[in-house]
Parts: C-alpha cells; sequence; structure tokens
C-alpha cells in the first residue's frame, strides 16, 4: 500500500514539476512587456540577508523615482530579485535563472566577494551585463574589461585602495606600525590582507599576527587574547557587520577595549555596532565607501528619502545600489536603447554625477572613486576626508 | 606562557558549558527516541529569539526574557514532539533523521519569515567584565558556567532517583520491555523531547549576551557542534556528553590560538575520527548499544 501510495505522489509531483517549467517558459518574455528586465542578485536571507534587504530596498527606490519620473527612454524598470544567500552556488542558481526564466538583460550584485566571482563567467557566457554594486575584492576588476570579462562592471572601489587607504591613515596620523589581523575567512576577507601586506614594506610596518574567522563565529575570546599578548597596536579587520559588535565585546572582556582600536572595515560607524561595546570601537577606524553622514546635497537627499520611506536609515548597501541603478538607467538611455551590446558601450564612456563624485570607468570596467575614512571618537563616527589611490594592476 | 594556557583552557571550559547544555539534550532525545534530532539547534535559536522579542518588545529584563525565552520554547517542543517527535519512536533511523531535517528548516525559515532574515542585536544580559586569579571574564559567562554545573547535577540527579528519570533510563535501555512493563514509552519520549529543547534554549539565552548577534540560522552551527559531542561522549551517555563538551571546547581554545581561527571548526570532527578509530562506540561506553 505504500509503495503504491508513494508511487502515485511521485507521478503527481512530476506532473507537477513539468507543469512549473512548461509555465515559466511561457511567461518568459524578453522586454517585451516594455520593461527594463534588471535582475538584482543578493543575499535574501541566510546570515548576510541584512545587506540583501537594504540592497534591494535601494535598487527599488531608485527604479521607483525612475519610473515615476517616465522611466528610461519611456520604459519602466523592473527590479526582479534572486537571492543568493550570500554563497557562490545559490549566487549562481539564482544567476541562471534570471537569466534564463525571467529573461533579464542586466543584472546588479551581488554584495559578496565570492558570489561575485562565481557569477563573472555565467554573464559571460550568457552576454548578459553585470553591474557589481558592492563587492570590494580587487580579482573582480583584474578579470574583467582588458583582463577578459568584458560583460561585467564594478561601480564600487577595490580592497586594493581601501587597504592602501587604511594604512596610510594609520601609519601617517596614528605612527602605528604593529598590527593584528582578524578578517573574515572569504575572498573579500581574505583579498584585503593580501593587499595590505602588498603596502606593509612601504610604511615601515608589519603583521605580528594573522587570523581569519568563518561567518557566524561567535567566539573570539582566544585570539583576542592572543592578540592582547601580540604587542599589536591595531587590528586589522574586514569582516561583516554582524560579527564586529561580537569582536568589540569580546575585547572588552580580554582588556583590550580601548587600548588596541580596529581598523579597515565591518561597518565599525553604525550606531548598533557602537551601541554594543562604546569602549571598543573608540578609535576604530573605517574606510568606506559612502556613509549616511556624508555631507553632499545628493547623498542628504537620498538618506532623508530612504529614511522616510522605510524609516530606517539607508547604510552603504542601500546607497550603492541606489546610486548603480541611476548610473544604468543613465547608460541606457545614453545608448537610446536597451541592447546590451550599446548600454555596455555607453557604460565604457560615461561620465556620472554621483554622490561621492564624478564616476567613469578605466579599461577594467572599474569605477575611479574615492573612498571616505572617518575614525570613532566620542561616540561618534567623524569624517576625516575623502581619498582616492589608482589601481596598481598586475601586468 | 603558562598563563595564556591556564586563560585559553578557562575559555575552552566556558564554551564547553555551553555545548554540553545543548548536547545533553540532544543525547537524552537519542536515547529515548533512537533518533539523532536534526532541530536540535533551531531549539537553542527559538529560546533566543523568545528572549530578544521580551526584551525589544516588551522592555522586560533578562531574567524575565530568559523564562520567556524557554518557556516559548517548550510550546513549541510540545506542539512539535505530539505531531513528529513520538511517531518516530520505534520507526526506522532514516525516518528520524528526515523528520527532524525537515521540523528543523520549517523552525528555522518560518522566524526568518516572522522576524526577516537579517541579524538582531541582543541587548540584554551582563556583559561587564570582572576579574578572577588576574582572568577577565564577562559576567555572564560566569553564570553560563554556574548554571551548567547546576544543570548537570541536576539531570544527574533526576536520571538516577526521579520516577520519570528512572522511567527514561528504561527506555532508552530496552523499549520492548518497558511496553510489556506497562510504561508509557511515548509519554516518555515525549517529556524527554520537552525536557532537551528546554535545555537547548536556556543554552541560547544564556550565550546570547555575549554572542550579540540573533539571526534564523544560528542553531544550525549549534547541531553541527553537538554531534561530534554526543558520539564521543557515547550516543545516549549525560555524563560522557559533558566530558566530550569539554574536550571539545578546550580543544578548539587551544587550536584557534595556536594554530588559527579558521581551523577551529575543524576540530570537532577531526577529533571525533580519531576517537572513533580508538574506541568506535564513544569514549564513555562499555560497548555499542544499538
Amino acid at each position: 500500500m505504500s509503495i503504491e501510495l508513494s508511487r502515485r505522489g511521485f507521478c503527481i509531483g512530476t506532473v507537477l514539476i513539468g507543469f512549473q517549467s512548461a509555465s515559466s517558459g511561457a511567461f518568459a518574455a524578453r522586454s517585451e512587456d516594455g520593461t527594463v528586465r534588471l535582475g538584482l542578485v543578493a543575499p535574501m536571507s541566510g546570515p548576510n540577508a541584512r545587506y540583501g534587504s537594504f540592497s534591494l530596498r535601494g535598487a527599488q527606490m531608485a527604479a521607483k523615482e525612475i519610473n515615476d519620473a517616465g522611466g528610461v527612454g519611456g520604459r519602466k524598470i523592473n527590479v526582479l530579485p534572486g537571492d543568493s544567500q550570500g554563497t557562490p552556488v545559490e549566487g549562481v542558481s539564482a544567476t541562471r535563472r534570471l537569466i534564463d526564466q525571467d529573461q533579464v538583460d542586466f543584472i546588479i550584485g551581488d554584495v559578496s566577494s565570492s558570489v561575485t566571482l562565481a557569477m563573472q563567467p555565467v554573464v559571460e557566457d550568457a552576454g548578459v551585463l553585470l553591474l557589481n554594486a558592492a563587492s570590494s575584492n580587487p580579482m573582480i576588476t583584474y578579470k574583467a574589461g582588458a583582463g577578459g570579462f568584458k560583460w561585467t562592471f564594478r561601480n564600487y572601489p577595490t580592497d586594493e585602495n581601501r587597504a592602501l587607504i587604511v594604512l596610510q591613515y594609520a601609519a601617517e596620523k596614528k605612527g602605528y606600525t604593529k598590527y593584528a589581523v582578524l578578517s573574515v575567512d572569504s575572498d573579500y576577507g581574505r583579498a584585503a590582507i593580501q593587499f595590505t601586506k602588498k603596502y606593509l614594506p612601504r610604511f615601515k610596518s608589519e603583521i605580528l599576527t594573522e587570523d581569519y574567522y568563518k561567518e557566524g563565529e561567535v567566539d573570539f575570546r582566544s585570539v583576542l587574547s592572543k592578540i592582547r599578548d601580540s604587542g599589536a597596536q591595531a587590528i586589522i579587520m574586514y569582516g561583516n557587520a554582524d560579527s564586529a559588535p561580537i569582536v568589540a565585546r569580546q575585547m572588552m572582556e580580554a582588556g583590550i577595549a580601548g587600548k588596541i582600536p580596529l581598523i579597515g572595515n565591518a561597518e565599525f560607524n553604525t550606531e548598533k555596532t557602537i551601541k554594543a561595546a562604546p569602549k571598543a570601537l573608540e578609535g576604530a577606524i573605517e574606510a568606506a565607501a559612502w556613509l549616511p553622514g556624508y555631507q553632499s546635497e545628493r547623498s542628504k537627499a537620498f538618506v532623508d528619502k530612504f529614511t522616510a520611506e522605510y524609516r530606517e536609515a539607508p547604510n552603504n548597501h542601500a546607497y550603492v545600489h541606489w546610486e548603480t541603478v541611476h548610473l544604468l538607467a543613465k547608460a541606457i538611455e545614453q545608448a537610446k536603447s536597451i541592447d546590451r551590446e550599446k548600454v555596455r558601450a555607453a557604460l565604457s564612456g560615461i561620465h556620472y554625477a554621483s554622490a561621492v563624485g564624478e564616476v567613469t570607468f578605466d579599461d577594467h570596467n572599474q569605477a575611479r572613486l574615492p573612498m571616505i575614512l572617518l575614525e570613532i571618537e566620542g561616540g561618534k563616527p567623524v569624517i576625516k576626508g575623502a581619498y582616492a589611490a589608482e589601481i596598481d594592476y598586475p601586468k | 606562557m603558562f598563563y595564556t594556557i591556564i586563560e585559553q583552557v578557562v575559555n575552552g571550559i566556558i564554551s564547553g558549558s555551553v555545548y554540553a547544555i545543548v548536547a545533553v539534550g540532544m543525547t537524552m532525545i537519542f536515547g529515548v527516541l533512537r533518533a539523532i534530532n536534526f532541530a536540535h539547534g533551531e531549539y537553542y535559536m527559538l529560546g533566543t529569539f523568545g528572549a530578544w522579542f521580551a526584551i525589544e518588545y516588551f522592555d522586560l529584563p533578562y531574567p524575565v526574557a530568559v523564562v520567556i525565552g524557554v518557556v516559548a520554547t517548550a510550546v513549541i517542543a510540545v506542539v512539535v514532539g505530539n505531531l513528529v517527535m513520538q511517531r518516530i519512536v520505534g520507526a526506522s533511523a532514516e525516518a528520524g533523521v528526515l523528520a527532524t531535517l525537515g521540523v528543523s528548516l520549517i523552525l528555522q525559515n518560518t522566524t526568518i519569515l516572522v522576524f526577516g532574515g537579517s541579524y538582531k542585536f541582543f541587548s540584554g544580559g551582563y556583559i561587564e567584565p570582572v576579574s578572577i586569579l588576574g582572568l577577565t571574564l564577562a559576567e555572564q559567562r560566569v553564570l553560563i558556567i554556574i548554571v551548567g554545573l547546576v544543570v548537570f547535577v541536576g539531570l544527574e540527579l533526576m536520571v538516577t532517583y526521579s520516577r520519570m528519570g528512572k522511567a527514561m533510563r528504561a527506555v532508552s535501555q530496552n523499549i520492548e520491555c518497558c511496553a510489556v512493563v506497562g510504561i508509557d514509552v511515548r509519554q516518555i519520549a515525549l517529556w524527554t523531547f520537552i525536557l532537551g529543547a528546554c535545555l537547548a534554549a536556556l543554552s541560547g539565552v544564556l550565550t546570547a549576551p555575549v554572542n550579540v548577534s540573533v539571526y534564523g540560522g544560528m542553531g544550525e552551527l549549534i547541531t553541527f557542534k553537538t554531534l561530534p559531542i554526543i558520539i564521543m561522549g557515547g550516543l545516549g551517555n549525560v555524563r560522557g556528553t559533558f566530558v566530550a563538551a569539554m574536550i571539545l571546547g578546550i580543544a578548539e581554545s587551544l587550536v584557534a590560538t595556536y594554530v588559527g581561527l579558521q581551523f577551529r571548526d575543524t576540530v570537532g570532527f577531526a577529533t571525533l575520527m580519531l576517537v572513533l578509530m580508538w574506541r568506535p562506540h564513544g569514549l564513555f561506553s562499555a560497548q555499542a548499544r544499538f
């Protein structure tokens, strides 16, 4: 009896799956509905879902602004989200789904460098334009444009720039020369340290201990006591926003809060992180692509509008996705078409006035962008200036 | 040098206490139900979410939030216990694996659906550092060690002297005989499961102040830490679980310090493999029981 039942279940299941794939094929109509079909790959679930949610809201807000103003070349932008869960495997299947089933022409994504690196060959095969807005691993643009992948662009500063800028500030303004490393074990965290090492000799500095944590790690005590005993003057941390408060709290336990500051990038400057352990975050130095306190009219207008719309202040990811949708819309407008070849050409030669400065792309499809440097003083992030650095591409 | 080692051992004992409270529930559930509960970490997560919810939405003090977290988990455990776990008694091992994996997915995704997938910030607890013999620890960690000891002494007393405890041991030794002498096996299974889930929840709310971030997927990591512990401890063995949890906690702490943080998660399964090569039925069982 039970065998018969499961056989029946199997048949019904097979038929249902058949229906599903048939119907998704029938509904797919590439841009024939008069819209610009824009895929957005981001972690919508899993430990990095926070980033995905900010990214999606930023992109949707930009799409709505463009659509309300009459669309781009008369077409409305339709944002189609795909969930990468922050992992390369899921990111690739989300990208495939967007390309094959949703028939998108343009994709923005992903937040995580590991995912973006995995997406690059997929979009290259399909000839779909991938505009990255938030991954910072330098390899992404080493491989793009003149590097081979002609369909990948990045509208975000790279970790190579970030590493240099942070190190320069720490050495010149703070006099640090001895560091401990505590970064996330991903393409982002590892690459940031790799490029930090490239510039260490320039500032006569050295790394004393080097540790990488898995995403979701909650116990940093052992490593923090090791760092305390190592004689390091600062901890270089390239990590996620969600680990920063845990590390900060455990720094209090290890007795290094306020003595060995965190430097690098892991959203040290958000109110939530500072609230977790104000003493530990005092003196933290961070280089960010953008932050809500940045003083420019376009930036302030974005913060006000986003806060009013979602009753929450935007973070970096909301901003970069919002700006990138606008950038893409301008490229489509200049191309006077949604033909991917033409949009790609328009993007290569674009001069776009973003909130942090003019965006142009180099021959590796990498946007030339400044980074904003800030230090936490008296429990508040204080902007220390915007710094730009040229990328030293490997020959 | 010597001081550092002592400090790392203490760190290890603290994480060991957390693992122990979670793992003891899982090992008791295995004893009675003969099923590895892959959803065990989810009860840890649910307890933490319960407490976070109480603090965030009702502004309740931490001790009250602890009670709410555990009680909320108990309520969910009653439902899951009646709908799923009771039916696993006497079923095949595959049924147990699939059923508990399913429960894990449902609990995790329902939480994400209700509260969103993002990290939450847990603001309660006692996080000020205290100094004990030159070691600085958050007050909360001292609490974790004390609660861990109380739980284990309590469980030892319960399984040795109480009627329910004796019945649990009996069921874990021989279901058929228990049924013959009139013990309600399904009822015992249900209560063991609820107790296990509550212990996992308790561990979750105790560690939340030092782990700070709360999110839907946080249980997975705990389940996979717990698995090697209960196998090492000899499945179903309460005392063995305690020792195995401490071994893992201390080993992880030393590896994180002297080898590198990135190798920490490999310790559990590497230790497990070594132990199983030497004693295939775990460290503390005289022989394989099943």
